[in-house]
């Protein structure tokens, strides 16, 4: 038998795996139920917020499609985000499976990618319904068959990839803390803050502006309204043409894949020196 | 000789800020291919820790460790797919899961075919009376039930050197003895494969084991058959002495001339001290220390040694006061 082939069984069962512990808490109508009100409401928050602060004044339609966009996607970020960096602690303070899983052929990076990917596909679900929902309930110029999709799927692939990357990273981190609940939250949080989610990176302070124009999420994010939005899209980057703005992201993705090899690759020698795969948590 | 697991002056020491802990000192241990290997010792002894370095869970402080001739440090791929591991105490598994699923799920991560794991899941689930579970989900299973059940984990990826910690802790009887069957039959299916087996249950390794390494503070204090192990205490007399409960008796017990070990263990209210005699002239002298204790004697009898003899014999404690130290 392969190794290819074996790793590929591994990739599957994970990911049938992550699907079942994201999907299989509850009956499967009152699921459907959560992840259609889940980012809904989210959404929903933002958009009254912004509503009741601008007060319907002129011209803060073009901002709505921003905030709106930003606030679809970003539900990637959040699921595979939070959920796989949680997904790890999980495994080894709830269920207590980390160590079968780790000692395991299966390679540690295919596990968790296939563990992540189920996030992800909760995640597009959350997105389309957003975007679907949005678009037709406050009237976003969005036009399905104006889309770029090339543009916007290309562009969230090698986002995805950073993700996904980083998720990795930070979860082999966290298994350093006794107490790891609520840290991918936390990591997910900071990222929301400075990808350009919700507010154009501008408005950050000089630092973190610059560390905001870092990350490959910032890119994405842009490139997604220019595809979503094409010229009625608010540009964080107006002077950048799209390829330009693909060639940031391309750079940033790459460096922010190698950063995560480092620091994943740092984290797990470090926990097999200090026995941290099946520590004692507080789960 | 064919050697499955061999460690050499492995040690590991548990740092933190406010302590240091040897769990390891130097162990160095050969295991045959096809041995039912036994490391017995009291908790805290080092057997986990042994264990987790041998399945490259945990890396040494500093020696070699090489399981099927491969380094468990530089080769740790490699040796993840000739082992599998099985720990017991443990509330395991993936709750949401079926029990027939989570250990298909388990054979993908070793790359197994599903329609022959599919089968050999059903055969094992048949014989550990799992079968009427198997579409249970885990969360619902009892605590024995999932330790059954991740016993058929480690076997269904078939592994050459399975390693099982503690397998048997907290099992029924039955159960226990269902686990102990199922291990011997394993073994007897293909004498290729390698049993490593940690346990405090002395009867556990006597009945199960073919050789058994007597760990204690993280050294091996002595290794060999069972029945070499208790030879090293055939030539004392083993006396068990049942006494009400009372003031602290060991010491002087200990100090008595002839005897060469003793320890104690409390069972439903009584004392139990159990003797090693150089002569049976030594009775007399313990005979005059209980007197003068004032506790009542409730029972004597002399019997065969067993490992916790062997144990008591080498270490000067039972396992329970080695634990409590």
């Amino acid at each position: 038998m392969s190794e290819a082939i074996a790793q590929w069984r591994g990739f599957k069962a994970a990911t049938r795996l992550g699907w079942k512990i994201s999907s299989n808490w509850t009956q499967p109508l009152i699921f459907v139920i959560y992840s259609v009100l889940r980012p809904l409401s989210a959404a929903f928050i933002l958009v009254i917020m912004y509503r009741v602060i601008s007060g319907g004044a002129p011209g803060t339609g073009a901002y709505l499609a921003f905030l709106v966009s930003g606030v679809a996607f970003w539900s990637f970020v959040q699921y595979g985000f939070a959920g796989l960096s949680n997904g790890i602690v999980e495994d080894r303070g709830e269920y207590k499976m980390l160590k079968y899983v780790y000692t395991s052929p299966a390679h540690f990076y295919v596990y968790l990618l296939g563990r992540g990917l189920a996030q992800l596909a909760s995640a597009a679900a959350s997105a389309v319904i957003v975007l679907v929902v949005a678009t037709v309930a406050l009237r976003l110029p969005i036009h399905p068959l104006g889309v770029n999709y090339p543009l916007l799927l290309s562009a969230s692939f090698l986002a995805l990839l950073a993700v996904i990357g980083m998720a990795m990273a930070y979860g082999l981190l966290l298994l350093q803390a006794v107490d790891a609940h609520g840290y991918g939250e936390l990591g997910s949080g900071v990222l929301y803050v400075i990808s350009g989610a919700i507010f154009p990176i501008t408005v950050l302070p000089g630092v973190l502006a610059t560390l905001a124009s870092l990350s490959p999420l910032v890119y994405w994010m842009e490139l997604i309204r220019r595809s979503l939005l094409g010229s009625q899209a608010i540009r964080m980057f107006p002077a950048l043409s799209d390829g330009d703005v693909m060639l940031r992201l391309v750079v940033t993705t790459v460096a922010t894949l190698l950063l995560a090899h480092l620091v994943f690759t740092w984290a797990d020698r470090q926990a097999r020196r200090k026995g941290l795969i099946d520590m004692e948590s507080n789960w | 000789m064919d050697i499955a697991v061999e460690t050499k002056a492995l040690r590991r020491v548990y740092r933190s800020r406010r302590q240091e802990v040897v769990a390891l000192d130097g162990i160095d241990l050969q295991v045959r291919r096809g041995e039912r290997f036994g490391v017995l010792g009291p908790n805290g002894a080092g057997k986990t820790t042994l264990i987790k370095i041998l399945v490259t869970l945990l890396l040494p402080s500093s020696g070699e460790a090489f399981v099927d001739g491969l380094d468990v440090i530089r080769q740790f791929r490699e040796v993840r797919h000739r082992i599998a591991m099985v720990s017991g105490g443990e509330n395991v598994g993936f709750g949401m899961l079926k029990v027939r699923e989570q250990l298909w799920m388990f054979s993908q991560f070793y790359g197994m075919p599903s329609a022959q794991v599919r089968r050999h899941i059903a055969e094992l689930l048949e014989r550990l009376g799992l079968s009427e579970a198997a579409d249970r989900r885990v969360s619902a299973l009892s605590s024995g039930m999932r330790q059954k059940m991740n016993l058929i984990r480690g076997l269904i990826t078939n592994p050459r050197i399975l390693f099982l910690d503690e397998p048997t802790v907290a099992l029924d009887v039955g159960a226990a003895r269902d686990v102990r069957d199922e291990v011997r039959r394993w073994m007897a299916e293909d004498p290729s494969r390698t049993v490593i087996l940690t346990t405090h249950y002395m009867m556990e390794a006597d009945e199960l084991c073919d050789r058994v390494a007597i760990v204690n503070r993280g050294r091996i204090v002595a290794q060999g058959t069972p029945a070499e192990l208790k030879q090293q205490v055939q030539q004392d007399a083993i006396v068990d002495l049942q006494l009400s409960p009372g003031n602290r008796l060991l010491d002087a017990l200990r100090a008595v001339d002839g005897v060469a070990a003793a320890s104690v263990s409390e069972q439903d209210g009584i004392d139990r001290f159990s003797l090693h005699l150089s002569s049976d002239a030594a009775l007399s002298g313990v005979m005059r220390v209980v007197e003068g204790s004032g506790r009542q004697i409730r029972g004597v009898q002399k019997r065969e040694p067993t490992l916790e003899d062997a144990f008591v014999k080498l270490v000067g404690r039972g396992m329970a006061e080695e634990e409590q130290a």
